[in-house]
């Protein structure tokens, strides 16, 4: 399998943090990996001396590979910049800045917060524990602990919306997809809290602030899908509906007859972006198309997404009686889907793109 | 088509709420799954289970619907209110916020749900003993003070979870039959088929006519 997590050898894992110089995408190690095409052209995008942004995403739409996936994003996100020769100093300045954060916003006693800056923090305690249970990593104490700062300042710092329950979900990939870019080859599924225990703890804190900030370009891109009432999700549930009644009109009519709402269903799949859906592993595969779609992907192309994803039960939905629907569409069995699934679901959902965004009266 | 468990005399829609991390969903998961989790994650905006019991020879069905606790989703969840005929008002013992936010959730009931709802204060995680910040004696003195139902629960030790919901959806029945506004079984089936609770609507008339909603 991939060989540095397989190790139990701790010095494996004790890399230099300022391997910061994985933005330029040049390490030897992993480039020696590079057999296939895909990972060919990546490699060449991420050496020239300024990336085409356009063709990033082009190749991203149909997957990242694994052993660049860390850099990708955070160059998708516009977290790292273009220009390749800026890339390690802007990593310093940023991770630099959110250090420089945490004795201003977190460092301080309960005394020196206001009382509503006290109850959100208290609200991040009590979720970070729920936080993707079934994944050891997110047991570590170290682990918890760059969650608990990382959202909490996330909040302190956009009082528009705050924090809101599910954004602990929201960071894990992130988490899981920038550790595993200093651990390996990318190979998320076999990270474990061993991993983050005997991880050099510059690593775990560079990681920690490349997290903060691709959570914020993300969190940034769907404001309104966390401020007062949500409108943004209120606006999916209606768009979602809306795609429902063009492409599945008797799925449509049963829903209603049920007197099943969107909202009922779908507002977690839209809350938590499917992270509460799917495994991880599927969700960063999804995010890496969410990532080439710009800033569409996490907000209209997710509803096509979502909209791919019910139909897939149509049938079985249409000879279901409310209740069933419910426990059905809160319950969906998606936890066994592999990658290849999630691609003919990404596959499913760019046709309705196409056919929407050629007609766009279809979604009145 | 109907199932046999789809069979059931009265339908009431019943809702969970109160702070964030008490143990709602552990105690739904408990009454109608028989299921406790540790690690359960936090609920997203609202998510919804049924089970039935048998009280005084009926079938009552409970659709149960869990909110999330935290503030910020309460626009939301409040909308859930509509219709329920009880709710559960939970807190944990462990934690005395949580007790003391219950005047709130009253409060969030008062303005948004039915004034006739049945509402039964619930003080959950009464295993942890050792940890205790809420007596008995003081929970109860407030459920008798607002005329609300009481009982102490454990969802992990699974101690109180069945009494607490057969005692509100009994209590709902029985203020229901007292009013002569059960329907008869004729009108269950009918709602059955709409997927519906059943709309008790000389209670909503009453509520109207009381002034005590909205």
């Amino acid at each position: 399998m991939n060989g540095v997590l397989g190790q139990s050898d701790g010095k494996a894992h004790a890399a230099n943090a300022d391997k910061g110089a994985t933005a330029n995408g040049s390490h030897p190690t992993k480039s020696a990996r590079a057999t296939s095409s895909k990972d060919v052209l990546f490699d060449a995008l991420l050496q020239a001396a300024d990336l085409d942004l356009d063709k990033l995403r082009a190749a991203s739409w149909t997957r990242v590979p694994d052993r660049v996936r860390g850099p990708v994003w955070q160059l998708l996100l516009g977290y790292l910049p273009t220009k390749r020769e800026r890339r390690d100093a802007t990593l310093r300045r940023k991770r630099q800045e959110y250090f420089d954060c945490l004795p201003m916003y977190y460092n301080n006693a309960d005394a020196e917060r206001s009382e509503e800056d006290q109850k959100m923090l208290r609200q991040i305690l009590l979720d970070i524990p729920r936080t993707n249970p079934g994944m050891p990593l997110f047991h570590c104490d170290e682990v918890r602990r760059s969650l608990e700062r990382m959202l909490y300042i996330w909040a302190i710092r956009h009082p528009a919306s705050g924090y809101v329950q599910g954004m602990n979900d929201l960071v894990t990939p992130f988490y899981v997809v920038f550790l595993a870019d200093h651990l390996s080859d990318g190979e998320i599924k076999t990270i474990n809290a061993y991993d983050a225990s005997i991880v050099d703890s510059d690593i775990l804190r560079a990681v920690e602030a490349d997290s903060y900030w691709c959570l914020t370009k993300l969190l940034d891109g769907i404001q309104d899908h966390y401020t007062m009432l949500q409108p943004g999700l209120q606006r999916m549930f209606y768009r979602l509906q809306g795609i429902i009644q063009r492409i599945d009109q008797p799925l449509h009519d049963h829903l209603q007859n049920e007197h099943v709402d969107f909202n009922q269903f779908a507002f977690r799949w839209m809350n938590c972006l499917l992270v509460r859906e799917l495994e991880l592993n599927s969700i960063v595969r999804l995010w890496d198309t969410y990532l080439a779609e710009e800033r569409e992907g996490f907000d209209s192309f997710h509803v096509y997404v979502c909209a791919a994803l019910l139909v897939t039960w149509s049938n079985e939905l249409q000879r279901m009686s409310f209740q069933d629907l419910l426990m059905f569409l809160q319950n969906l069995p998606t936890s066994d889907w592999d990658v290849v699934r999630i691609e003919e679901l990404l596959g499913q959902a760019f046709i309705l793109k196409t056919l929407f965004n050629e007609s766009p009266s279809h979604l009145v | 088509m109907l199932k046999q468990e789809d069979e059931y005399d009265y339908l009431f829609k019943v809702v969970l709420i109160g702070d964030s991390g008490v143990g709602k969903s552990n105690l739904l998961s408990r009454f109608t799954r028989n299921e406790f989790s540790l690690d359960s994650k936090s609920t997203i905006g609202v998510e919804f289970a049924t089970k039935s019991i048998k009280t005084d020879g009926k079938t009552i069905k409970a659709q149960i619907w869990d909110t999330a606790g935290q503030e910020r989703y309460r626009a939301i969840t409040s909308a859930y209110y509509r219709g329920a005929v009880g709710a559960l008002l939970v807190y944990d013992i462990s934690k005395h916020l949580t007790f003391d936010n219950v005047e709130r959730w009253l409060k969030e009931l008062r303005d948004h749900a039915d004034s006739n709802i049945v509402i039964m204060l619930v003080g959950n995680k009464s295993d942890l003993r050792h940890l205790r910040a809420v007596s008995t004696e003081e929970a109860m003195a407030y459920a008798e003070s607002n005329g609300i139902a009481f009982i102490e629960t454990s969802a992990l030790d699974s101690s109180g979870v069945d009494t607490a919901f057969q005692r509100i959806l009994t209590e709902i029945y029985q203020k229901m039959s007292r009013k002569s506004m059960v329907g008869g079984g004729a009108d269950a089936d009918a709602s059955i088929t709409q997927g519906e609770p059943i709309a008790p609507v000389n209670f909503e008339n009453e509520a109207k006519s009381s002034g005590g909603c909205c």
